[in-house]
């Protein structure tokens, strides 16, 4: 029997804190599409960088073909075949796709039009609809993706390994990324399909190996397997179902109304066109769209780090014109970020400290001139024990804890903060199950406490989970607001690639 | 925890050693002979009460406008002025001495004159902060540039209003010996000075640490995208710490006019900006290691002059070694993570069952 084209043996890589990999044993064959699915930290993407000579192994040898490979750099893996896509694209922006596709592989002089020809050659062969000339950062994102993809195949890699590739694209996008997979591995080549999105995984994967807590914790042929099974595999044990939702209160007063508001960005492109909705006490409002169509500016206006151009933003009665970031806190918003790391967590400080971020003002935390830190620390404590963060303690450093924990530490306090609008955007992006399940039973408790509460995801069964009305974004403009039983998830697609037309 | 305060000390001693070490190379090959160098040192600086006190004396406004760097730095901004802040802060002090001196009690004459030094130098130092949060400017360079404005604004009054009665040299006369800080330790140059920039590190410490204020200082520095969300104005903390960092600084000008010179000379203790620069480096930026530091750093000025004068090795040695003590101890902090981390990895892998 033929050696397989990639084999890892007892790879074993360690990071300071933690055991990222422990003797893992995976084989890749020819023309295989490997779905590595597991939770966020389970240690996939790292095993992949492993190979891909990002990170080097603390023990463990690599075979490619039979033999005894050295990986110590991309270059290595690259020279190989072995490509890998990143979450975050490596791309240049203002460059043209040529230009990025041949980046690092050409000397002297650059023969453009050969590149061109080239590179024109491999996108018709895959089917895809590129110009070879356009800039990078003009193209959505499901053809940004296409580059990457482009880049791998101008160097002729026979396999590609993608880290969680389908994170930013539309459900239409995602289907045309399947088609190219599974016409890629036809060809004799190999996929490695980083996710934990079992759908995904069910419909392209032939193999699937599931990792937990850096180990391998089974392999299925896709056809002796169901999501049911691999979901236990991926976090041990079942998730109980989410709690039915509760129905909205109908004539519930409206907490937050927005009417015809207009925002620009910095370079003064408008971001929110005539944006209208209103969200009910008591109520969940999802915004469904594609990231980067206004959703962000949204939640900006909202939460009164932006600016309307025109139009009101009214909570309750009172008109939020003019009204600053503190004072809207002081009226009862909370704000989940999209980014966290960047727009809700001080990673250097700790737990603690976080905890008091938006209430450093209020006298609550004050004993004298001086913060009570031993008051603070103790409403840590009921935090980490209220919202089962796992941290060794109020003392921990926000950085040292895992995306996870993390999430829960901001919602922690924004649901304590807030009394009558919560933002939540993109609140699970990027969490293992366990957590995204506690987050959404969170909101759908803050629901239940009578708050209003503005949903943003790109994950549209998290907006199906939890929404009572479903408003889809698209450049900046809402394209309709539902009540969630009026939507497929077809309907949304096309909404959100910007087809309003479609039926009533 | 434990551990880590040990690994602390260990570090900044073994660097201390390895600074003076290079600073040894060094001697060898202006062809001094280091040894006997660092002997005379050693032995010079703990022979006699009123050299050893003298380098609490110099380390006085060196904890200050380290001060001035470290307080803005908590931000993560960068008050390179604490040299001209220190010229403001010595001018009023002398102007306002001058005035009250002989006509106010002793101490209410001296709280008078740091008090207006410590306005002035305040005001002074939040204009870079305005400047920074208003049109976006630069603080880096604005604050060094100021220094310059201040050293001509005080030249312009060395020359004119505040010129010595014999108008022969660019200083004042003499203030009344009532505003001079009165000395703790007798028969030596040791002021009330040094107590007063411990006593202020100690309340910077409680400030930056304890206090809401403090925290939301160190919150734009860790982090200014959420400290806008948690509606923390930045601006208001650009101005403030800018504030504070210039009135620490003018402090160490009163400290050297009422403490030491008990005038006010033209350019003198050019140095005091910059060393406090890397003593705030040094200790990392917290308050009381630069207590620590500052005296360090006292003592390798104090001794560089008595090498100077008796070794035959020129003075500014003690320049190289303090360069080469800092180098040493900013390279132990990555020792020390890297160290650390090596640890945390052992410990990983001990416990990992086979």
């Amino acid at each position: 029997m033929a050696a397989p084209f990639i084999e890892m043996r007892d790879i074993t890589k360690l990071f300071a804190k933690v055991v990222a990999n422990r003797r893992v044993n995976l084989s890749i064959g020819r023309g295989e599409v490997v779905a590595l699915l597991g939770e966020n930290g389970a240690g996939k993407s790292t095993i992949m960088k492993v190979l891909y000579g990002l990170y080097h192994a603390d023990s463990g040898t690599i075979l490619v073909e039979g033999e005894r490979a050295r990986i110590e750099s991309p270059k290595d893996a690259m020279s190989l075949g072995i490509a890998m896509i990143q979450q975050h694209f490596s791309l240049v922006g203002p460059h043209t796709v040529v230009e990025n596709i041949v980046l690092g592989n050409v000397r002297g002089i650059i023969d453009a039009r050969a590149c061109e020809g080239k590179v024109r050659d491999l996108a018709g062969r895959y089917g895809f609809d590129i110009d070879p000339r356009a800039i990078v950062r003009e193209l959505p994102v499901g053809s940004q993706q296409k580059v990457e993809i482009l880049k791998a195949l101008y160097q002729d890699a026979r396999l590609i390994i993608m880290d969680e590739p389908t994170a930013v694209l539309t459900p239409q996008e995602s289907e045309s990324l399947m088609g190219f997979v599974r016409a890629y591995a036809e060809a004799g080549n190999s996929v490695v399909f980083i996710t934990h999105k079992l759908k995904e995984v069910m419909e392209v994967a032939d193999r699937i190996v599931v990792m937990r807590s850096g180990e391998i914790h089974g392999e299925r042929k896709r056809e002796e397997t169901d999501e049911r099974e691999l979901s236990s595999l991926m976090i041990g044990h079942e998730l109980p179902p989410l709690p039915p939702s509760s129905p909205a209160a109908e004539g519930a007063p409206v907490a937050l109304r927005l009417e015809l508001v207009n925002a620009r960005d910095r370079r003064g492109v408008v971001c929110l066109r005539d944006l209208s909705l209103s969200i009910r006490e008591g109520e969940i409002l999802g915004v469904a769209g594609v990231s980067g169509n206004g959703q962000d500016e949204l939640c900006e206006v909202v939460c009164g780090s932006r600016q309307a151009s025109s139009g009101s933003v009214r909570l309750g009665e009172r008109d939020l014109a003019g009204v600053g970031i503190r004072e809207r806190i002081e009226l009862g918003i909370g704000y989940v970020p999209a980014d966290r790391q960047r727009d809700g967590v001080v990673m250097e400080m700790s737990l603690a400290e976080n905890m008091i971020l938006k209430s450093s003002f209020g006298k609550v935390w004050r004993r004298g001139p001086f913060l009570d830190l031993r008051r603070i620390a103790a409403s840590a404590r009921k935090a980490i024990e209220d919202y089962s963060i796992k941290a060794p303690g109020p003392e921990a450093l926000a950085k040292g804890l895992s995306g996870g924990n993390q999430q829960k530490l901001v919602v922690a306090r924004e649901v304590e903060g807030s009394r009558r609008l919560i933002i939540f955007n993109q609140p699970t992006r990027g969490l293992d199950l366990g957590a995204i399940d506690y987050v959404h039973t969170t909101i759908l408790g803050e629901k239940r406490k009578g708050k209003a509460v503005l949903l943003v995801s790109t994950e549209l069964s998290e907006i199906f989970a939890l929404s009572d009305k479903i408003a889809v974004m698209y450049k900046g403009a809402i394209m309709g607001i539902f009540p969630k039983a009026e939507l497929s998830m077809e309907r949304i697609g096309l909404l959100m690639a910007g087809y309003s037309g479609v039926g009533a | 925890m434990k551990a880590r305060f040990l690994d602390l000390l260990v570090s900044v001693a073994a660097a201390v050693f390895l600074g003076l070490a290079a600073s040894a190379a060094i001697m060898l090959f202006l062809g001094k002979d280091p040894l006997s160098a660092f002997g005379l040192l050693a032995s010079s600086l703990i022979r006699d009460k009123y050299t050893f006190a003298d380098i609490f004396v110099k380390a006085a406004p060196l904890i200050l406008t380290a001060l001035a760097f470290a307080v803005p730095y908590k931000a993560s901004l960068f008050n390179i002025g604490a040299q001209g802040q220190f010229y403001v802060g010595a001018l009023v002090a002398s102007a306002v001495s001058l005035a009250v001196g002989g006509r106010l009690p002793g101490v209410l004459g001296q709280a008078v004159a740091l008090l207006a030094a410590a306005a002035a130098g305040g005001l002074w130092g939040s204009f870079v902060g305005f400047a920074k949060a208003r049109f976006k400017a630069n603080e880096f360079l604005i604050s060094m540039m100021s220094t310059y404005v201040a050293l001509a604004i005080m030249n312009f009054f060395l020359r004119t209003s505040l010129m010595e009665a014999k108008h022969e040299y660019p200083q004042t006369d003499s203030f009344d010996q009532g505003v001079w800080l009165p000395l703790i330790v007798g028969d030596t140059r040791l002021h009330a000075g040094f107590a007063l920039a411990v006593l202020i590190a100690i309340a910077i410490w409680l400030v930056i640490y304890r206090t809401p204020f403090g925290y939301r200082v160190r919150v734009v520095g860790y982090n200014a995208d959420a400290a806008r969300l948690a509606g923390i104005d930045s601006k208001r903390t650009y101005v403030a710490t800018f504030f504070i960092a210039g009135a620490l600084a003018a402090a160490a000008g009163f400290v050297e006019t009422n403490g030491v010179q008990h005038m006010l000379v033209q350019g003198f203790n050019p140095g005091l900006g910059s060393e406090g620069i890397g003593i705030a480096i040094l200790a990392n930026a917290n308050p009381i290691g630069i207590v620590f530091a500052s005296i360090l750093f006292g003592a390798l000025k104090g001794g560089g002059v008595i090498m100077g004068q008796m070794s035959g090795i020129p003075a500014s040695i003690i320049e190289i070694m303090e360069g080469c003590v800092m180098i040493f101890v900013i390279l132990s902090y990555f020792a020390r993570s890297i160290v650390e981390r090596r640890r945390e990895k052992r410990e990983l892998q001990r416990r990992m069952p086979a």
